[in-house]
C-alpha cells in the first residue's frame, strides 16, 4: 500500500523538491515549463491563465503551486497544490506527486495522495496509487484504486484549505489512528 | 461487532425481519425480474449485519475499484480500502517472468520457488497496520491462488482484521466457467461482472478444506447458492 505517513509530518513527495536538471536535460524548470496553453500577450500582466499544460514528452520534479488549471500528459515528480483549480492527468500522463486541487481528474497513472475540496474522477483507464480525500468520487469501470477513501463534508475541505493545511497530512491516518 | 453476542440473542441476519426497502404498491406489484447477473447474497446481508455496529468502520476491498461498492459503503459512514489484489498477482508475476527471461542463463536468480514467490509478493502488498479492517471482502480470490500463496494470504488477512472483524469470501464449486467481478447493488445482492480472464482458476475447494484453511478463526458461516458459488464468512 501507499506508505502511511504519521500526522504533521509531510511525506517525502510533498516535500519541495528544487527543480535540478537544466532544460536540456529533459528537465525544465517550472516556470518555463508550466506555460499557460492559451495567453494573450497584451493582457497577460493583469490576468491570471486559464489553464496550463505540461505535454507528454516533458518530464519535471519540483513543487507547482498556482492559481491555473493543470493538464498534465508529461511526467511529474513532487507535489502539486492548486487549491482552487482543476488538475487532470491526461491519458499519457505519469504523477509521482501528492496532489490538491479544487477538482481532480485521472486519466493516466499516479502515484501519490488526491486531495479534491470537490470532487475526484477515476476515466477508465487510471491507475492510482495511494489515498483519495474529497466529498465526492466517481469512478468509472476499469479504473484501478490502490488506496484508502476517505470523504470529507464540502464544508470540512474548505476550512482546512481556508488555513492553509496541507491536506496530505490528514489523508495519512497514523497508525495510532487505525488502531481506535 | 459481536457475531456470538448477538447470535446469543436469538436473532440472526438471516432471521431476523426486515422490512423491505420498498413497499410495493399497486404500480409495481409485479415486479420486474432481477438481471441474470444480479444474485441474492445471504453471505453479504450477514456480513454487513456483522459490521453493523461499528462506528467509523474500515473496509478493505480485494477486487476491483467500483463506484457501485465504494458509494454503498461510504454512504453508511465506512472508510474502505481498496486494492485489486488478483491484478497485482498476475502483474508481479509477469514480471517475474520477465526478468527471468532476462536474466543470464544459470543466475541463481532463475530458482525462485513458488514458496518464494509468495513472500516476495507479500513483501509489497496488502501493507497495513495490524487489525486496521472491519471488514475484508475477499470475493472469489482464494479459488485463484496457488497452494502457497494461499496460505499466506489468509495469514495477512486474519492479522489485518480487527478483533471480532469478518471475512466475506466465496468459492466456486465447479471450475469456474468464466471470469467475473463483483459489485454491491443492495444489501442482499451482488452483481456478476464478466471480465477478461485474469487468472486461472486454481482449484475447487471441499467445505472441510475451507475449514481448515480459516482455521484460526473463531467461528464461519457458509452459504451455497444455485450458481454453484458458496459465500463463507469468517468470524475473527
Amino acid at each position: 500500500m501507499w506508505p502511511k505517513v504519521p500526522e504533521g509530518k509531510e511525506s517525502p513527495q510533498s516535500s519541495p523538491v528544487p527543480v535540478q536538471a537544466p532544460m536540456n536535460a529533459g528537465v525544465g524548470s517550472l516556470a518555463s515549463v508550466v506555460a499557460p496553453v492559451v495567453m494573450n500577450p497584451a493582457s497577460l500582466p493583469s490576468q491570471i491563465p486559464q489553464s496550463s499544460a505540461i505535454s507528454a514528452g516533458l518530464r519535471i520534479r519540483g513543487e507547482i503551486t498556482g492559481h491555473s488549471d493543470l493538464l498534465i500528459d508529461g511526467q511529474v515528480q513532487g507535489s502539486i497544490r492548486l487549491a482552487n483549480s482543476k488538475v487532470t492527468v491526461g491519458p499519457h500522463g505519469s504523477v509521482q506527486a501528492d496532489i490538491e486541487a479544487r477538482e481532480i481528474v485521472i486519466e493516466g497513472k499516479i502515484r501519490g495522495n488526491l486531495n479534491a475540496s470537490e470532487n475526484i474522477r477515476l476515466g477508465p483507464k487510471s491507475d492510482v496509487q495511494g489515498s483519495m480525500l474529497t466529498p465526492r468520487v466517481a469512478i468509472e469501470d476499469g479504473a484501478r484504486l490502490r488506496g484508502k477513501v476517505e470523504m470529507l463534508r464540502p464544508g470540512e475541505a474548505k476550512r482546512g484549505a481556508a488555513a492553509g493545511q496541507s491536506k496530505t497530512s490528514v489523508i495519512s491516518t497514523p497508525i495510532a489512528a487505525l488502531k481506535e | 461487532m459481536n457475531w456470538m453476542a448477538k447470535q446469543r440473542f436469538g436473532v440472526s441476519a438471516a432471521t431476523a425481519p426486515r422490512e423491505p426497502a420498498h413497499k410495493p404498491g399497486p404500480a409495481t406489484a409485479v415486479a420486474a425480474a432481477p438481471p441474470a447477473n444480479h444474485r441474492t447474497s445471504n453471505g453479504l446481508k450477514e456480513f454487513l449485519w456483522l459490521i453493523n455496529d461499528v462506528r467509523n468502520g474500515r473496509i478493505l476491498d480485494l477486487g476491483q475499484v467500483s463506484q457501485a461498492t465504494l458509494t454503498f459503503f461510504i454512504e453508511k459512514g465506512y472508510r474502505i480500502s481498496t486494492e485489486d489484489f488478483l491484478r497485482s498477482w498476475k502483474e508481479f508475476l509477469t514480471a517475474e517472468e520477465e526478468r527471468l527471461r532476462l536474466a543470464p542463463v544459470g543466475d541463481e536468480g532463475d530458482k525462485i520457488s513458488q514458496a518464494r514467490l509468495a513472500e516476495m509478493f507479500l513483501e509489497g502488498s496488502l501493507h497495513y497496520p495490524e487489525e486496521s479492517f472491519h471488514g475484508v471482502l475477499a470475493w472469489d480470490l482464494f479459488d485463484y491462488f496457488d497452494a502457497e500463496l494461499l496460505p499466506r494470504v489468509m495469514e495477512r488477512l486474519y492479522s489485518l482484521l480487527h478483533p471480532a472483524g469478518a471475512l466475506l469470501a466465496m468459492f466456486h464449486s465447479r471450475p469456474a466457467e468464466r471470469f467475473h467481478r463483483y459489485r454491491i447493488v443492495n444489501p442482499q445482492t451482488i452483481e456478476l461482472l464478466p471480465a477478461p480472464t485474469l487468472a486461472v482458476h486454481a482449484r475447487v475447494f471441499q467445505n472441510r478444506e475451507i475449514l481448515d484453511l480459516f482455521g484460526k478463526f473463531r467461528s464461519s458461516k457458509t452459504f451455497v447458492g444455485r450458481d454453484q458459488l458458496r459465500e463463507a464468512l469468517f468470524l475473527k
